[in-house]
């Protein structure tokens, strides 16, 4: 092997050092306009008036763009994994969010393109807003969404992600002791120094060349080509370069927008967003409200698990679904807990939309679930490596959603982990491997979980 | 009003209260200082007056008439990189590299200042600079690195080597 | 930037009153750490900037036990002198920031949204500092604290204070208040044995704490009292309550420290 394991120099290590890489916000094309964006400065509203001409009749103004410019105004961005469309490009007849978009400005300067959003005429009719999603299924909450309040297109229409496994009441009845724990991971902003920008070039040829700082170039070209309505070869995306994303610059925040003002001014724009516009608008990792029960013997065997997950999708569902989706499958950590009653529920609310955030859904579920490991530890008074040895997955062992693992490493990642950090265990602890359960590691209640590796 | 950035004087029509950063960015076209907040909390800004660390989104551009600016692109070149720059190539201080501009300067000033390998004292110095990919550690071996002197060889690979757990890593 | 803005740069003392008049229309920019951010994100617009930086209001004076400190004297130059005011400029920003900042515009920063400003409202205020300021009705001197509510309508040209035979600073920083300052109490101790105390982040501007003055005596009693002097807030990174749990511990933090230095 030539790289694995070899010191290699990072290959954009150079032009770091030297401030020769070349972000979006660097490049530079003569006569391109500046952009500032109308958001909405309410959670919740109709939006009853929407005036542009006074903006648009400023001198130094070369396109104001609404919703009305969109040829597709609402584009799933994962309607290939089955997510419907729901979020306008720009807002129409309401807003859903504190710094929803509702136009936008391209003019000679950045006091110009301000001046001009100052003058855009815009009426609203506020309505009242929800923020908690353990108020999202009462009968009297505020209506965030033209479906209701949670997301229901999981397959066959489901209005939640629902895993049954085993016999969740066997596990409770049996149950020496249940132990409950509720988890409430807040929202993370990512932060990325650079903040979204966007520089679109509308070329003679017809095409678009579109500078952008996105994580996932062709998924971006892809969302520009559906809300504009034209074929891929339309677009020039040159990307590559972005100034930390962290999962918050996947949601192609402005390049269709750029791309619109761009051919309607027939002249470059850029947008940069401020900080303060990073910080308030730009979608986050979600917060998350999970209830976990379990039902444990004394001696440390985690009979069955049954949670609720409340994700919190913001106003609109971008990928939060998919984020839920993956969240279920890991719901019982690495630990086997062979019956199961899991219900997640994708929940809107007035908040900015939730995003991608460095393996969202799993890492939200990962805190909740070694967590109550630890809490199960503490109620029945026994060592939390230990028990956490006891229900590792092993080989043959199988996951909430009936995959076989072939090759889990749970046993060894806790046992070096408990060796590194000096915490004694008794022998038969240090010396349980990952094999097939057998004798005192396999209850008659991990018996029917248990599947065939080779299989798999 | 004149500006002398990296050598080179310019003359300047912004208005003496337009922000360095934006007279360097815009006016003059020189792109090395970044624009991450134009707050004075970020630090990607950040460049060297008369040797001195300052943030360019806070200092009104009449403050630095006279001053020699020093902005990344200053510190040295492709065929000819400060050891301060190797530093950080060889110790893979940058990854996504907005911050790294600002973090260079900072460190350069702090080893002009007589700045050790001490890391408390790194670490006030870049105290103003924020970094969200690195988790800084790998920045601060290198101004380390830079204030002992070590030097690198940039082209160094281990071909064939491999990792193990017990070693963890190449190195 | 508003392109339109009337920029003055005085070159002296005197050129700087002339321009700033009354205080009607005009911005004083110190070294711009405050000011320029507020004007490049719009919310500050005005008609004349007074660009004091080229004015000669810098230097720290010693007049027997008598300090001056100049408007534009940077915060970074104050990281020296003894507690309260050492400690307490050291503890602003980070090295850029304290290098740019002046003590002028540290005194005369309006109260912060997100998170509290004027750090050494409070050290002065412990010095029981005086103020020397021109605007309406002309030069003025008198206390900070009869100052601080004039603030924002006055041109700070120095602030003198007389050197304390103690003086202590505990403050509290949080990781994730980016150094912001959450809250702070300075302390002095004058020769006589008179015991100043004053709290900054626990109200809008830098505040004496009298109560916890009065009980000073006894450490617990005396951090205790100092509630009674602040309302303290929520804002961007710390909580009115957190405030209220915080402040007697730094109360009782300074007057250990002031007693020991006897």
């Amino acid at each position: 092997m030539k790289v694995v394991g070899a010191r290699i120099p990072r290959y954009d290590g150079t032009a770091h050092v030297t401030g020769r890489t070349t972000y979006v916000d660097d490049v530079r094309v003569p006569g391109t306009l500046w952009t500032k964006a109308l958001r909405s400065p309410h959670h919740h509203a109709a939006i009853t008036k929407l005036d542009t001409s006074k903006a648009e009749a400023m001198e130094g103004v070369h396109a104001v763009i609404t919703w009305k410019d969109v040829p597709l105004l609402e584009y799933g961005h994962l309607a290939a994994l089955g997510i419907p469309a729901d979020e306008p490009l720009l807002a129409k007849d309401e807003v859903r969010y504190l710094g929803q978009p509702i136009a936008l400005v391209a003019a000679e300067n950045e006091d110009l393109a301000a001046e001009a959003v100052s003058r855009i005429e815009v009426g609203f009719e506020e309505r009242p807003a929800l923020f908690d999603v353990r108020q999202a299924f009462d009968a009297e909450a505020p209506e965030i969404h033209h479906e209701g309040n949670w997301y229901k297109h999981f397959e066959e229409e489901m209005d939640r992600r629902q895993i049954r496994k085993g016999d969740i009441k066997w596990a409770f009845d049996n149950a020496d002791t249940i132990v409950q724990g509720v988890y409430r991971p807040a929202a993370i902003e990512h932060a990325p120094i650079e903040t979204q920008v966007c520089q679109v070039v509308p070329e003679a040829n017809g095409r678009l060349t579109i500078y952008s700082c996105t994580q996932a170039l062709y998924f971006s070209m892809g969302v520009v080509a559906a809300h504009l309505q034209v074929p891929l070869n339309k677009l020039k995306v040159v990307g590559g370069t972005t100034g930390g994303g962290f999962g918050g610059k996947v949601d192609t925040a402005t390049e269709t927008m750029c791309s619109l003002l761009a051919m309607k001014s027939g002249r470059p724009v850029k947008w940069r967003w401020t900080r303060e516009e990073e910080f308030l608008c730009s979608s986050t990792r979600a917060p998350w409200h999970m209830e976990i029960a379990d039902a444990v013997t004394k001696d440390g065997w985690i009979l069955g698990r049954k949670m609720l997950t409340l994700h919190d999708s913001g106003a609109y569902s971008r990928f939060s679904p998919y984020g839920l989706t993956k969240h279920s499958f890991h719901h019982t950590g690495a630990y086997t807990i062979p019956n199961l009653e899991f219900d997640g529920y994708v929940v809107y609310t007035n908040r900015t939309p939730t995003t991608a955030m460095r393996g969202f859904g799993v890492t939200s579920v990962s805190f909740a679930v070694e967590t109550h490991m630890s809490r199960i530890a503490d109620v029945l008074g026994l060592d939390p490596i230990e028990i956490r040895l006891k229900n590792a997955n092993r080989i043959g062992d199988t996951s909430p959603n009936g995959i076989v693992y072939t090759d889990p490493s749970t046993v060894l990642t806790i046992q070096t982990m408990a060796e590194t950090t000096g915490h004694e265990l008794p022998a038969d602890y240090r010396t349980m491997t990952s094999e097939p359960r057998s004798g005192d590691l396999l209850p008659e209640h991990l018996v029917a979980q248990l599947g065939n590796p080779e299989e798999h | 009003m004149n500006l002398t950035v990296n050598g080179v004087t310019h003359e300047i029509d912004s208005s003496p209260l337009t922000p360095l950063l934006d007279v360097l960015r815009e006016e003059l076209g020189i792109t090395g200082a970044k624009a991450g907040c134009h707050q004075g909390g970020c630090g990607a800004c950040t460049v060297l007056i008369d040797g001195e660390p300052r943030r360019s989104c806070l200092m009104p551009v009449g403050y630095a008439d006279g001053g020699e600016i020093m902005t990344v692109e200053g510190l040295g070149t492709l065929d000819d990189l400060s050891p301060i720059q190797q530093a950080f190539i060889h110790h893979y201080a940058a990854q996504c590299g907005f911050c790294t501009s600002g973090m260079l300067l900072a460190g350069q000033a702090y080893i002009d200042h007589g700045g050790t390998d001490d890391e408390e004292a790194i670490q006030n110095a870049l105290a103003g600079h924020v970094c969200r990919c690195t988790g800084y550690s790998k920045i601060i071996d290198a101004v380390a690195a830079t204030a002992r002197g070590d030097s690198f060889d940039l082209t160094e690979t281990a071909v064939g080597k491999h990792t193990t757990m017990a070693t963890g890593g190449a190195e | 930037m508003d392109a339109a803005t009337e920029v003055y740069m005085p070159g002296s003392e005197e050129e700087a009153i002339a321009a700033f008049g009354d205080g009607t229309d005009i911005v004083v920019v110190g070294g711009g750490t405050i000011v320029v951010p507020e004007m490049s994100y719009r919310r500050l617009q005005p008609a004349k900037a007074l660009m004091l930086g080229r004015a000669g209001m810098a230097g720290i004076r010693r007049e027997g036990s008598r300090v001056t400190i100049g408007a534009t004297t940077r915060v970074a130059e104050l990281a020296d002198l003894p507690s309260p005011l050492g400690p307490c400029a050291s503890n602003v920003a980070d090295i850029e920031i304290r290098a740019q900042a002046t003590v002028g515009g540290n005194i005369c920063a309006g109260s912060g949204n997100e998170a509290p400003r004027g750090d050494l409202q409070g050290a002065f205020l412990a010095l029981g500092a005086t103020v020397r300021s021109a605007g309406a009705e002309g030069v003025a001197e008198e206390s900070l604290e009869d100052f601080l509510p004039k603030r924002r309508k006055r041109l700070l040209l120095d602030i003198s204070f007389d050197e304390p035979a103690a003086g202590a600073f505990a403050g509290l920083d949080r990781p994730h208040t980016h150094d912001y300052t959450a809250l702070a109490v300075s302390g002095a101790r004058s020769a006589d044995g008179t015991i100043r105390l004053a709290a900054t982040g626990a109200g809008g501007s830098g505040t004496r704490l009298p109560s916890a003055e009065a009980a000073a005596a006894d450490f617990e009693a005396g951090g205790q009292a100092a509630l009674g002097d602040v309302t303290p807030h929520d804002d961007a990174i710390a909580s009115a309550w957190y405030r209220t749990k915080v402040l007697p511990v730094l109360v009782r933090r300074v007057l250990t420290e002031l007693k020991e230095s006897a």
